[in-house]
Protein backbone atom coordinates (compact mmCIF):
# COMPACT_ATOMS: atom_id res chain seq x y z
CA UNK A 1 0.00 0.00 0.00
CA UNK A 2 2.64 2.24 0.98
CA UNK A 3 4.91 1.22 -1.80
CA UNK A 4 2.70 1.66 -4.15
CA UNK A 5 1.81 5.11 -2.79
CA UNK A 6 5.53 5.64 -3.27
CA UNK A 7 5.48 4.32 -6.97
CA UNK A 8 2.71 6.88 -7.82
CA UNK A 9 4.93 9.64 -6.05
CA UNK A 10 7.74 8.45 -8.53
CA UNK A 11 5.52 8.09 -11.71
CA UNK A 12 4.21 12.10 -10.71
CA UNK A 13 7.36 13.12 -10.04
CA UNK A 14 8.71 11.35 -13.27
CA UNK A 15 5.34 13.91 -14.95
CA UNK A 16 6.48 16.94 -13.23
CA UNK A 17 10.42 16.30 -14.22
CA UNK A 18 9.28 15.97 -17.85
CA UNK A 19 6.86 18.95 -18.29
CA UNK A 20 9.79 20.58 -16.48
CA UNK A 21 12.33 19.96 -19.22
CA UNK A 22 10.26 21.35 -21.31
CA UNK A 23 10.01 24.59 -19.93
CA UNK A 24 13.13 26.69 -20.94
CA UNK A 25 12.86 25.64 -25.01
CA UNK A 26 9.20 27.07 -24.84
CA UNK A 27 9.69 29.92 -22.59
CA UNK A 28 12.25 31.25 -25.31
CA UNK A 29 10.07 29.79 -28.38
CA UNK A 30 6.78 31.34 -26.89
CA UNK A 31 8.12 34.39 -25.74
CA UNK A 32 9.94 35.42 -29.21
CA UNK A 33 7.70 33.87 -31.95
CA UNK A 34 4.68 33.00 -30.60
CA UNK A 35 3.93 36.12 -28.59
CA UNK A 36 5.14 38.13 -31.24
CA UNK A 37 2.87 36.31 -33.96
CA UNK A 38 -0.11 37.48 -31.52
CA UNK A 39 1.40 41.06 -31.03
CA UNK A 40 1.61 40.67 -34.85
CA UNK A 41 -2.26 39.61 -35.53
CA UNK A 42 -3.38 42.46 -32.69
CA UNK A 43 -1.24 45.00 -34.38
CA UNK A 44 -2.56 44.25 -37.97
CA UNK A 45 -6.29 45.66 -36.45
CA UNK A 46 -4.62 49.05 -35.31
CA UNK A 47 -3.04 52.06 -36.71
CA UNK A 48 -0.33 52.04 -33.81
CA UNK A 49 2.80 53.77 -35.39
CA UNK A 50 5.47 51.90 -32.79
CA UNK A 51 5.89 55.16 -30.59
CA UNK A 52 5.41 53.34 -27.18
CA UNK A 53 3.81 57.37 -26.15
CA UNK A 54 0.59 56.09 -28.58
CA UNK A 55 -1.64 53.09 -27.23
CA UNK A 56 -2.34 51.19 -30.36
CA UNK A 57 -5.85 52.51 -31.81
CA UNK A 58 -8.57 49.74 -33.05
CA UNK A 59 -8.99 50.55 -36.48
CA UNK A 60 -10.82 46.69 -37.38
CA UNK A 61 -10.00 45.79 -41.15
CA UNK A 62 -8.67 48.87 -42.20
CA UNK A 63 -4.82 47.94 -42.54
CA UNK A 64 -6.04 44.54 -44.35
CA UNK A 65 -8.16 46.45 -47.12
CA UNK A 66 -5.70 48.76 -47.47
CA UNK A 67 -3.36 46.29 -48.76
CA UNK A 68 -6.31 44.61 -51.01
CA UNK A 69 -7.51 47.90 -52.29
CA UNK A 70 -3.90 49.25 -52.65
CA UNK A 71 -4.35 52.69 -53.54
CA UNK A 72 -0.81 54.04 -53.67
CA UNK A 73 -0.06 50.71 -56.05
CA UNK A 74 2.87 49.79 -53.37
CA UNK A 75 2.05 46.53 -52.60
CA UNK A 76 0.63 45.00 -55.36
CA UNK A 77 3.66 45.14 -57.18
CA UNK A 78 5.53 43.92 -54.29
CA UNK A 79 2.85 41.16 -54.42
CA UNK A 80 3.91 40.67 -57.99
CA UNK A 81 7.45 40.68 -57.79
CA UNK A 82 7.40 38.03 -55.30
CA UNK A 83 5.35 35.95 -56.50
CA UNK A 84 7.40 35.95 -59.95
CA UNK A 85 10.33 35.57 -57.75
CA UNK A 86 8.94 32.55 -56.08
CA UNK A 87 7.19 30.76 -59.23
CA UNK A 88 10.25 31.20 -61.88
CA UNK A 89 13.04 31.30 -59.07
CA UNK A 90 11.81 28.46 -57.25
CA UNK A 91 11.17 25.69 -61.11
CA UNK A 92 14.69 27.53 -62.27
CA UNK A 93 16.51 26.49 -59.08
CA UNK A 94 14.62 22.68 -59.26
CA UNK A 95 15.53 22.16 -62.83
CA UNK A 96 19.06 23.46 -62.61
CA UNK A 97 19.86 21.72 -59.36
CA UNK A 98 18.23 18.27 -60.66
CA UNK A 99 20.58 18.44 -63.89
CA UNK A 100 23.36 19.44 -61.82
CA UNK A 101 22.73 16.54 -59.63
CA UNK A 102 22.41 13.59 -62.42
CA UNK A 103 25.72 15.44 -63.70
CA UNK A 104 27.52 15.14 -60.89
CA UNK A 105 26.04 12.25 -59.79
CA UNK A 106 28.89 9.72 -59.53
CA UNK A 107 31.41 10.58 -56.81
CA UNK A 108 35.48 11.72 -58.30
CA UNK A 109 37.40 13.92 -56.57
CA UNK A 110 36.99 16.01 -59.52
CA UNK A 111 32.90 16.06 -58.99
CA UNK A 112 33.13 16.26 -55.44
CA UNK A 113 35.41 20.06 -56.36
CA UNK A 114 32.36 20.86 -58.57
CA UNK A 115 29.77 20.28 -56.16
CA UNK A 116 31.75 22.22 -53.74
CA UNK A 117 32.07 25.56 -56.01
CA UNK A 118 27.96 25.18 -56.47
CA UNK A 119 27.64 25.24 -53.12
CA UNK A 120 30.03 27.94 -51.89
CA UNK A 121 27.29 31.20 -52.48
CA UNK A 122 25.18 29.36 -50.07
CA UNK A 123 27.64 30.04 -47.45
CA UNK A 124 28.08 33.45 -48.23
CA UNK A 125 25.20 35.98 -46.33
CA UNK A 126 22.44 37.27 -48.90
CA UNK A 127 23.15 40.97 -48.51
CA UNK A 128 26.91 40.11 -49.68
CA UNK A 129 25.78 38.26 -52.32
CA UNK A 130 23.59 41.10 -53.37
CA UNK A 131 27.07 43.69 -52.85
CA UNK A 132 29.16 41.42 -55.07
CA UNK A 133 26.60 41.35 -58.05
CA UNK A 134 25.63 44.92 -57.73
CA UNK A 135 29.88 45.40 -58.38
CA UNK A 136 29.70 42.57 -61.09
CA UNK A 137 26.62 43.80 -63.40
CA UNK A 138 26.02 47.41 -62.09
CA UNK A 139 26.07 49.98 -64.63
CA UNK A 140 29.90 50.67 -63.68
CA UNK A 141 30.26 47.26 -62.81
CA UNK A 142 32.91 44.39 -64.26
CA UNK A 143 30.96 43.69 -66.84
CA UNK A 144 29.71 46.66 -68.39
CA UNK A 145 33.05 47.83 -68.39
CA UNK A 146 33.93 44.71 -70.06
CA UNK A 147 31.36 45.38 -72.84
CA UNK A 148 32.21 49.22 -73.03
CA UNK A 149 36.33 48.30 -73.30
CA UNK A 150 35.28 46.23 -76.28
CA UNK A 151 33.49 48.97 -78.27
CA UNK A 152 29.73 47.71 -77.65
CA UNK A 153 26.66 49.06 -75.61
CA UNK A 154 26.14 48.53 -72.32
CA UNK A 155 23.13 46.33 -70.78
CA UNK A 156 21.03 47.59 -68.35
CA UNK A 157 20.99 44.32 -65.89
CA UNK A 158 19.81 46.75 -62.79
CA UNK A 159 19.15 49.53 -64.62
CA UNK A 160 15.67 48.89 -66.29
CA UNK A 161 13.11 47.60 -64.17
CA UNK A 162 12.43 44.04 -65.89
CA UNK A 163 16.05 43.82 -66.47
CA UNK A 164 16.70 44.21 -62.83
CA UNK A 165 13.82 41.91 -61.81
CA UNK A 166 15.66 38.82 -64.65
CA UNK A 167 18.60 39.57 -62.73
CA UNK A 168 17.86 39.31 -59.53
CA UNK A 169 16.19 36.43 -59.71
CA UNK A 170 19.05 35.11 -61.88
CA UNK A 171 20.94 35.98 -58.83
CA UNK A 172 18.94 34.56 -56.38
CA UNK A 173 19.36 31.50 -58.06
CA UNK A 174 23.08 31.08 -58.59
CA UNK A 175 22.70 31.43 -54.79
CA UNK A 176 20.03 29.12 -53.64
CA UNK A 177 21.15 26.34 -56.42
CA UNK A 178 24.03 24.56 -54.27
CA UNK A 179 21.68 23.34 -51.07
CA UNK A 180 18.81 22.18 -53.59
CA UNK A 181 21.70 20.52 -55.37
CA UNK A 182 23.05 18.93 -52.08
CA UNK A 183 18.98 17.43 -51.40
CA UNK A 184 19.45 15.76 -54.98
CA UNK A 185 22.26 14.08 -54.42
CA UNK A 186 21.20 12.94 -51.50
CA UNK A 187 17.62 11.89 -53.25
CA UNK A 188 19.95 9.81 -56.10
CA UNK A 189 21.66 8.07 -53.61
CA UNK A 190 18.11 6.92 -52.53
CA UNK A 191 16.83 5.75 -56.10
CA UNK A 192 16.77 1.69 -55.89
CA UNK A 193 19.78 1.21 -58.61
CA UNK A 194 18.72 -3.01 -59.40
CA UNK A 195 15.75 -1.05 -60.92
CA UNK A 196 17.59 1.28 -62.83
CA UNK A 197 19.82 -1.53 -63.71
CA UNK A 198 16.95 -3.41 -64.94
CA UNK A 199 15.54 -1.13 -66.61
CA UNK A 200 18.64 -0.63 -68.76
CA UNK A 201 19.00 -4.59 -69.46
CA UNK A 202 15.58 -4.47 -70.45
CA UNK A 203 16.78 -1.80 -73.26
CA UNK A 204 15.61 1.53 -71.89
CA UNK A 205 17.15 4.72 -72.74
CA UNK A 206 18.50 7.36 -70.52
CA UNK A 207 15.10 9.07 -70.93
CA UNK A 208 13.36 6.21 -70.16
CA UNK A 209 15.08 5.33 -67.61
CA UNK A 210 14.64 8.47 -66.22
CA UNK A 211 11.05 8.99 -66.42
CA UNK A 212 10.35 5.28 -65.27
CA UNK A 213 12.38 5.31 -62.04
CA UNK A 214 14.27 7.71 -61.21
CA UNK A 215 12.12 10.92 -61.30
CA UNK A 216 9.09 8.82 -59.61
CA UNK A 217 11.67 7.49 -57.12
CA UNK A 218 12.96 11.18 -56.69
CA UNK A 219 9.35 12.26 -55.67
CA UNK A 220 10.18 12.51 -51.64
CA UNK A 221 13.26 15.21 -52.25
CA UNK A 222 10.82 16.81 -54.74
CA UNK A 223 8.58 17.61 -52.02
CA UNK A 224 10.98 18.72 -49.97
CA UNK A 225 13.38 20.76 -52.49
CA UNK A 226 9.56 22.84 -53.74
CA UNK A 227 8.95 23.76 -50.17
CA UNK A 228 12.31 24.81 -48.92
CA UNK A 229 12.82 26.63 -51.87
CA UNK A 230 9.28 28.45 -52.30
CA UNK A 231 9.49 29.01 -48.73
CA UNK A 232 13.04 30.56 -48.96
CA UNK A 233 11.87 32.87 -52.01
CA UNK A 234 8.83 34.27 -50.41
CA UNK A 235 10.98 36.00 -47.90
CA UNK A 236 13.68 37.25 -50.38
CA UNK A 237 14.94 40.56 -48.46
CA UNK A 238 18.80 40.98 -48.07
CA UNK A 239 20.03 40.15 -51.72
CA UNK A 240 17.28 42.92 -52.59
CA UNK A 241 19.05 45.44 -50.46
CA UNK A 242 22.23 44.71 -51.95
CA UNK A 243 21.60 43.96 -55.27
CA UNK A 244 19.13 46.78 -56.53
CA UNK A 245 17.91 48.67 -52.85
CA UNK A 246 14.29 47.77 -54.41
CA UNK A 247 15.00 49.67 -58.04
CA UNK A 248 14.90 50.99 -60.19
CA UNK A 249 11.75 52.65 -58.77
CA UNK A 250 9.87 49.85 -57.18
CA UNK A 251 10.61 47.24 -59.69
CA UNK A 252 12.28 44.94 -57.25
CA UNK A 253 10.47 45.22 -53.89
CA UNK A 254 9.56 42.13 -52.44
CA UNK A 255 7.08 41.50 -50.05
CA UNK A 256 9.67 41.55 -47.31
CA UNK A 257 10.93 44.23 -48.29
CA UNK A 258 7.98 46.28 -48.43
CA UNK A 259 7.38 45.09 -44.62
CA UNK A 260 10.88 46.11 -43.48
CA UNK A 261 12.06 49.14 -45.71
CA UNK A 262 8.87 50.46 -46.37
CA UNK A 263 6.34 50.17 -43.68
CA UNK A 264 7.90 49.46 -41.01
CA UNK A 265 11.08 51.95 -41.84
CA UNK A 266 8.32 54.43 -42.06
CA UNK A 267 6.52 53.15 -39.07
CA UNK A 268 3.22 52.02 -39.98
CA UNK A 269 3.83 48.99 -37.78
CA UNK A 270 -0.40 48.47 -37.90
CA UNK A 271 0.41 48.09 -41.51
CA UNK A 272 3.63 46.00 -41.20
CA UNK A 273 2.14 43.71 -38.86
CA UNK A 274 -0.70 42.88 -41.46
CA UNK A 275 1.22 42.76 -44.19
CA UNK A 276 3.72 39.96 -41.96
CA UNK A 277 0.31 38.05 -40.94
CA UNK A 278 -0.68 37.72 -44.56
CA UNK A 279 2.77 36.30 -45.33
CA UNK A 280 2.97 34.04 -42.78
CA UNK A 281 -0.30 32.66 -43.76
CA UNK A 282 0.61 32.83 -47.09
CA UNK A 283 3.77 30.74 -46.55
CA UNK A 284 1.99 28.36 -44.21
CA UNK A 285 -0.75 27.58 -47.11
CA UNK A 286 1.34 27.34 -49.99
CA UNK A 287 3.49 24.85 -47.65
CA UNK A 288 0.57 22.31 -46.65
CA UNK A 289 -0.85 22.66 -50.33
CA UNK A 290 2.29 21.56 -51.74
CA UNK A 291 2.98 18.77 -49.38
CA UNK A 292 -0.89 17.82 -49.77
CA UNK A 293 -0.47 17.63 -53.69
CA UNK A 294 2.90 15.98 -53.70
CA UNK A 295 1.87 12.88 -51.65
CA UNK A 296 0.31 11.06 -54.36
CA UNK A 297 3.83 11.11 -56.17
CA UNK A 298 5.56 10.11 -53.01
CA UNK A 299 3.19 7.40 -52.41
CA UNK A 300 4.11 6.31 -56.09
CA UNK A 301 7.84 6.42 -54.91
CA UNK A 302 6.90 4.21 -51.83
CA UNK A 303 5.49 1.50 -54.66
CA UNK A 304 9.07 1.33 -56.42
CA UNK A 305 11.12 0.79 -53.49
CA UNK B 1 30.00 -2.96 -81.12
CA UNK B 2 31.41 -3.01 -77.76
CA UNK B 3 34.28 -0.68 -79.15
CA UNK B 4 32.28 1.48 -80.30
CA UNK B 5 30.11 1.32 -77.18
CA UNK B 6 32.75 2.41 -75.13
CA UNK B 7 33.99 4.66 -77.16
CA UNK B 8 30.39 6.57 -77.24
CA UNK B 9 30.53 6.23 -73.18
CA UNK B 10 34.29 7.44 -73.13
CA UNK B 11 32.67 10.81 -75.53
CA UNK B 12 30.14 11.23 -73.47
CA UNK B 13 32.32 11.22 -70.15
CA UNK B 14 34.61 14.17 -72.06
CA UNK B 15 31.35 16.55 -72.66
CA UNK B 16 30.20 15.41 -69.30
CA UNK B 17 33.70 16.92 -67.71
CA UNK B 18 33.70 19.86 -69.89
CA UNK B 19 30.49 20.56 -69.05
CA UNK B 20 31.54 20.69 -65.19
CA UNK B 21 34.27 22.56 -65.92
CA UNK B 22 32.73 25.11 -67.52
CA UNK B 23 30.18 25.74 -65.17
CA UNK B 24 32.10 25.97 -62.08
CA UNK B 25 34.16 28.27 -63.57
CA UNK B 26 31.23 30.06 -64.50
CA UNK B 27 29.91 29.84 -60.48
CA UNK B 28 33.59 31.00 -59.49
CA UNK B 29 33.70 33.70 -61.94
CA UNK B 30 32.54 36.45 -59.54
CA UNK B 31 34.33 35.28 -56.92
CA UNK B 32 37.30 35.62 -58.72
CA UNK B 33 36.37 39.51 -59.60
CA UNK B 34 36.28 40.26 -55.74
CA UNK B 35 39.41 38.79 -55.14
CA UNK B 36 41.49 40.38 -58.53
CA UNK B 37 39.75 43.37 -57.97
CA UNK B 38 40.44 44.27 -54.00
CA UNK B 39 44.30 45.12 -55.19
CA UNK B 40 43.79 47.83 -57.51
CA UNK B 41 42.98 51.85 -57.95
CA UNK B 42 39.61 52.31 -59.13
CA UNK B 43 40.72 53.64 -62.43
CA UNK B 44 42.04 50.77 -63.09
CA UNK B 45 39.13 48.28 -62.00
CA UNK B 46 36.94 50.22 -64.51
CA UNK B 47 39.77 49.88 -67.46
CA UNK B 48 40.49 46.10 -66.88
CA UNK B 49 38.20 44.18 -64.27
CA UNK B 50 39.43 41.13 -64.98
CA UNK B 51 42.83 41.70 -65.30
CA UNK B 52 45.36 41.77 -62.07
CA UNK B 53 48.70 43.38 -63.24
CA UNK B 54 50.85 42.90 -60.60
CA UNK B 55 53.77 46.23 -60.93
CA UNK B 56 50.44 47.87 -59.85
CA UNK B 57 48.92 45.79 -57.57
CA UNK B 58 48.64 47.19 -53.95
CA UNK B 59 47.25 46.21 -50.58
CA UNK B 60 46.56 49.60 -49.91
CA UNK B 61 42.69 49.35 -50.09
CA UNK B 62 42.88 46.42 -48.45
CA UNK B 63 44.45 48.24 -45.17
CA UNK B 64 42.15 50.98 -45.49
CA UNK B 65 39.33 48.76 -45.47
CA UNK B 66 40.68 46.68 -42.39
CA UNK B 67 40.70 50.21 -40.81
CA UNK B 68 37.11 51.55 -41.73
CA UNK B 69 35.59 52.47 -38.79
CA UNK B 70 32.36 51.82 -40.34
CA UNK B 71 33.61 47.79 -40.65
CA UNK B 72 35.88 47.10 -37.48
CA UNK B 73 36.76 43.52 -38.77
CA UNK B 74 38.37 41.84 -35.80
CA UNK B 75 35.67 43.09 -33.52
CA UNK B 76 33.00 42.14 -36.53
CA UNK B 77 34.50 38.63 -36.33
CA UNK B 78 34.39 38.61 -32.92
CA UNK B 79 31.06 40.03 -32.61
CA UNK B 80 29.80 37.33 -35.11
CA UNK B 81 31.41 34.45 -33.72
CA UNK B 82 29.81 34.68 -30.19
CA UNK B 83 26.69 34.73 -31.50
CA UNK B 84 27.08 31.64 -33.45
CA UNK B 85 28.62 29.74 -29.93
CA UNK B 86 26.19 31.81 -28.17
CA UNK B 87 23.16 31.28 -29.91
CA UNK B 88 23.91 27.19 -30.49
CA UNK B 89 24.36 26.78 -27.14
CA UNK B 90 21.30 28.02 -26.11
CA UNK B 91 19.47 26.71 -29.18
CA UNK B 92 20.87 23.29 -28.76
CA UNK B 93 20.90 23.26 -24.92
CA UNK B 94 16.89 23.83 -24.50
CA UNK B 95 16.09 21.47 -27.30
CA UNK B 96 17.81 18.49 -26.21
CA UNK B 97 16.15 17.96 -22.87
CA UNK B 98 12.79 18.95 -24.78
CA UNK B 99 13.10 16.92 -27.37
CA UNK B 100 14.08 13.90 -25.17
CA UNK B 101 10.83 14.30 -23.25
CA UNK B 102 8.46 14.88 -26.23
CA UNK B 103 10.39 11.60 -28.13
CA UNK B 104 9.88 9.64 -24.61
CA UNK B 105 6.58 10.15 -24.12
CA UNK B 106 4.19 8.72 -26.54
CA UNK B 107 1.25 10.79 -25.70
CA UNK B 108 -1.23 12.68 -27.55
CA UNK B 109 -0.21 15.98 -25.02
CA UNK B 110 3.54 15.82 -26.29
CA UNK B 111 2.51 14.79 -29.81
CA UNK B 112 0.83 18.46 -30.00
CA UNK B 113 3.65 20.17 -28.40
CA UNK B 114 5.70 18.52 -30.83
CA UNK B 115 3.40 19.99 -33.44
CA UNK B 116 3.23 23.32 -32.10
CA UNK B 117 7.59 23.58 -31.96
CA UNK B 118 7.62 22.44 -35.81
CA UNK B 119 5.21 25.45 -36.82
CA UNK B 120 7.76 27.97 -36.23
CA UNK B 121 9.12 26.10 -39.03
CA UNK B 122 7.28 27.89 -41.38
CA UNK B 123 7.50 31.64 -40.22
CA UNK B 124 10.10 33.55 -41.73
CA UNK B 125 12.26 34.81 -38.81
CA UNK B 126 13.15 38.14 -40.41
CA UNK B 127 9.21 38.56 -40.70
CA UNK B 128 8.30 37.65 -37.30
CA UNK B 129 11.50 40.61 -36.05
CA UNK B 130 9.14 43.50 -36.51
CA UNK B 131 6.49 42.43 -33.56
CA UNK B 132 9.43 40.61 -31.92
CA UNK B 133 11.15 44.04 -31.46
CA UNK B 134 8.30 45.04 -29.34
CA UNK B 135 8.58 41.60 -26.91
CA UNK B 136 12.25 42.68 -26.41
CA UNK B 137 11.71 46.44 -25.55
CA UNK B 138 9.11 45.11 -22.86
CA UNK B 139 11.88 43.08 -21.52
CA UNK B 140 14.53 45.86 -21.54
CA UNK B 141 16.23 43.54 -23.81
CA UNK B 142 16.10 45.78 -26.92
CA UNK B 143 19.81 46.86 -28.32
CA UNK B 144 21.66 44.15 -26.41
CA UNK B 145 23.74 41.19 -27.37
CA UNK B 146 21.80 38.94 -24.93
CA UNK B 147 18.05 40.58 -26.69
CA UNK B 148 20.01 39.67 -30.38
CA UNK B 149 20.83 36.30 -29.01
CA UNK B 150 17.61 35.11 -27.37
CA UNK B 151 15.93 35.66 -30.94
CA UNK B 152 17.99 34.22 -33.03
CA UNK B 153 17.88 31.15 -30.66
CA UNK B 154 14.11 31.09 -30.98
CA UNK B 155 14.17 31.30 -34.75
CA UNK B 156 16.57 28.35 -34.49
CA UNK B 157 14.63 25.86 -31.51
CA UNK B 158 11.98 24.44 -34.13
CA UNK B 159 14.08 22.82 -36.80
CA UNK B 160 16.54 21.91 -34.45
CA UNK B 161 14.52 20.34 -31.76
CA UNK B 162 12.87 18.59 -34.57
CA UNK B 163 15.51 16.57 -35.79
CA UNK B 164 16.23 15.82 -32.43
CA UNK B 165 12.96 14.22 -31.84
CA UNK B 166 13.29 12.29 -35.11
CA UNK B 167 16.93 11.04 -33.80
CA UNK B 168 15.88 10.28 -30.22
CA UNK B 169 13.27 8.20 -31.18
CA UNK B 170 15.81 6.02 -33.13
CA UNK B 171 17.80 5.39 -30.38
CA UNK B 172 16.78 2.28 -28.23
CA UNK B 173 14.39 2.84 -25.25
CA UNK B 174 16.17 0.11 -23.53
CA UNK B 175 18.95 1.80 -23.00
CA UNK B 176 18.23 4.97 -20.79
CA UNK B 177 15.28 2.21 -19.19
CA UNK B 178 18.02 0.28 -17.85
CA UNK B 179 20.32 3.51 -16.31
CA UNK B 180 16.80 4.50 -14.92
CA UNK B 181 16.43 0.82 -13.14
CA UNK B 182 20.17 1.42 -11.86
CA UNK B 183 18.89 4.63 -9.94
CA UNK B 184 20.19 7.51 -12.32
CA UNK B 185 18.12 10.30 -12.71
CA UNK B 186 16.45 11.37 -15.75
CA UNK B 187 19.05 14.34 -15.89
CA UNK B 188 22.06 11.87 -15.61
CA UNK B 189 20.03 9.59 -18.13
CA UNK B 190 19.74 12.42 -20.32
CA UNK B 191 23.13 14.21 -20.39
CA UNK B 192 25.20 11.20 -19.30
CA UNK B 193 24.02 8.94 -21.83
CA UNK B 194 21.35 10.02 -24.63
CA UNK B 195 23.14 12.99 -25.52
CA UNK B 196 26.70 11.55 -25.85
CA UNK B 197 24.68 9.76 -28.82
CA UNK B 198 23.47 12.22 -30.63
CA UNK B 199 26.82 13.74 -31.37
CA UNK B 200 26.18 13.46 -35.11
CA UNK B 201 22.53 15.46 -35.16
CA UNK B 202 23.68 17.86 -32.67
CA UNK B 203 26.60 18.03 -35.16
CA UNK B 204 24.46 18.91 -38.24
CA UNK B 205 22.41 21.07 -36.38
CA UNK B 206 25.64 23.02 -35.33
CA UNK B 207 26.16 23.89 -38.51
CA UNK B 208 22.96 24.83 -40.00
CA UNK B 209 22.73 26.77 -37.36
CA UNK B 210 25.71 28.49 -37.16
CA UNK B 211 25.74 29.27 -40.57
CA UNK B 212 22.15 31.22 -40.45
CA UNK B 213 23.63 33.18 -37.30
CA UNK B 214 26.36 34.17 -39.44
CA UNK B 215 24.95 35.17 -42.16
CA UNK B 216 22.13 36.82 -41.07
CA UNK B 217 21.93 40.52 -41.30
CA UNK B 218 18.22 41.97 -40.27
CA UNK B 219 18.53 40.42 -36.78
CA UNK B 220 21.29 42.26 -35.51
CA UNK B 221 20.71 45.39 -37.81
CA UNK B 222 17.09 46.05 -36.61
CA UNK B 223 17.74 44.46 -32.18
CA UNK B 224 20.80 46.11 -31.88
CA UNK B 225 20.08 49.05 -33.72
CA UNK B 226 22.56 50.98 -36.77
CA UNK B 227 24.30 52.92 -34.84
CA UNK B 228 25.06 50.03 -32.02
CA UNK B 229 28.72 49.89 -30.52
CA UNK B 230 28.38 45.80 -31.70
CA UNK B 231 28.92 45.17 -35.47
CA UNK B 232 28.78 41.84 -37.06
CA UNK B 233 29.88 40.97 -40.28
CA UNK B 234 27.07 41.96 -41.98
CA UNK B 235 26.40 44.79 -40.78
CA UNK B 236 29.66 45.90 -40.38
CA UNK B 237 29.64 45.30 -44.64
CA UNK B 238 26.43 47.32 -44.70
CA UNK B 239 27.60 49.98 -43.00
CA UNK B 240 30.93 50.35 -44.99
CA UNK B 241 29.30 49.73 -48.65
CA UNK B 242 25.34 50.64 -48.41
CA UNK B 243 26.34 53.99 -49.37
CA UNK B 244 29.53 53.84 -51.33
CA UNK B 245 28.34 50.76 -54.00
CA UNK B 246 30.20 52.23 -57.03
CA UNK B 247 32.96 53.00 -54.75
CA UNK B 248 35.50 49.64 -55.97
CA UNK B 249 37.91 50.94 -53.81
CA UNK B 250 35.93 50.12 -51.00
CA UNK B 251 33.32 47.30 -52.00
CA UNK B 252 35.70 45.21 -53.20
CA UNK B 253 38.13 44.65 -50.59
CA UNK B 254 35.41 44.97 -47.80
CA UNK B 255 33.79 41.93 -49.95
CA UNK B 256 37.08 39.92 -49.75
CA UNK B 257 37.87 40.20 -46.14
CA UNK B 258 33.90 39.66 -45.15
CA UNK B 259 34.53 36.36 -47.42
CA UNK B 260 37.50 34.97 -47.04
CA UNK B 261 37.29 33.48 -43.37
CA UNK B 262 33.90 31.65 -44.13
CA UNK B 263 35.06 30.27 -46.92
CA UNK B 264 38.30 29.03 -45.65
CA UNK B 265 36.31 27.53 -42.76
CA UNK B 266 34.11 25.77 -45.89
CA UNK B 267 36.98 24.42 -47.84
CA UNK B 268 38.23 22.46 -44.58
CA UNK B 269 34.24 21.78 -44.07
CA UNK B 270 32.66 21.06 -47.00
CA UNK B 271 32.13 17.32 -46.42
CA UNK B 272 30.27 18.07 -43.34
CA UNK B 273 28.54 21.27 -44.17
CA UNK B 274 26.83 19.47 -47.31
CA UNK B 275 25.97 15.99 -45.47
CA UNK B 276 25.09 18.16 -42.69
CA UNK B 277 22.60 19.77 -44.94
CA UNK B 278 21.22 16.68 -46.76
CA UNK B 279 20.92 14.59 -43.07
CA UNK B 280 18.62 17.86 -41.86
CA UNK B 281 16.84 17.73 -44.87
CA UNK B 282 15.83 13.98 -44.93
CA UNK B 283 14.92 14.30 -41.23
CA UNK B 284 12.88 17.31 -42.11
Amino acid sequence: MARARAARVLVRRGALGRGLMTVPAALIYIGLMVVPVGYAVYYSFTSYNGIPSQTPEWVGLENYTRIFADPTGDMHSSLAVTGLIAVVGAFAVNVIALGLALLLRRTTPFTAFARAVMFYPHVLSALIVGFLWQAVLGPQGAVNNLLEGSGRSTLPFLSDPDWALATMIAVIVWAQLGVQLVLYLAGLQAVPADLQEAATLDGAGRVKVFQHVTWPALAPTVTVTIVTSVLSLLKVYEVVLGLTNGGPGDATQTWAYEILAVSFANNKVGLACAQAVLLIVVAGVLSFTIIALRRRAEEGAEALS
Amino acid sequence: MSQSGSRTARSRATVRNVAIAVLSVAMLVPLYIVVVNAFKPQQEILLSPLGLDLGTATTQFLQDAWTNPNFPVVSGYAVTLFLVVACNVVAIGVSVPTAYVIARTPTVLFRVLLMFFVAGMFIPAQIILVPAIFVLKALHLMGTLPGLVLFMSSTMIPFTLFIFTGFIRMLPRSLDEAAAIDGASQQRVLWRIVFPLMKPIVATAFILNALSAWNDFVSPQLILGPGSSFRTITTGVYAAVSSYTTNYEIVFPTLLLAVVPILLIFVLMQRHVMSGLSAGAVKG
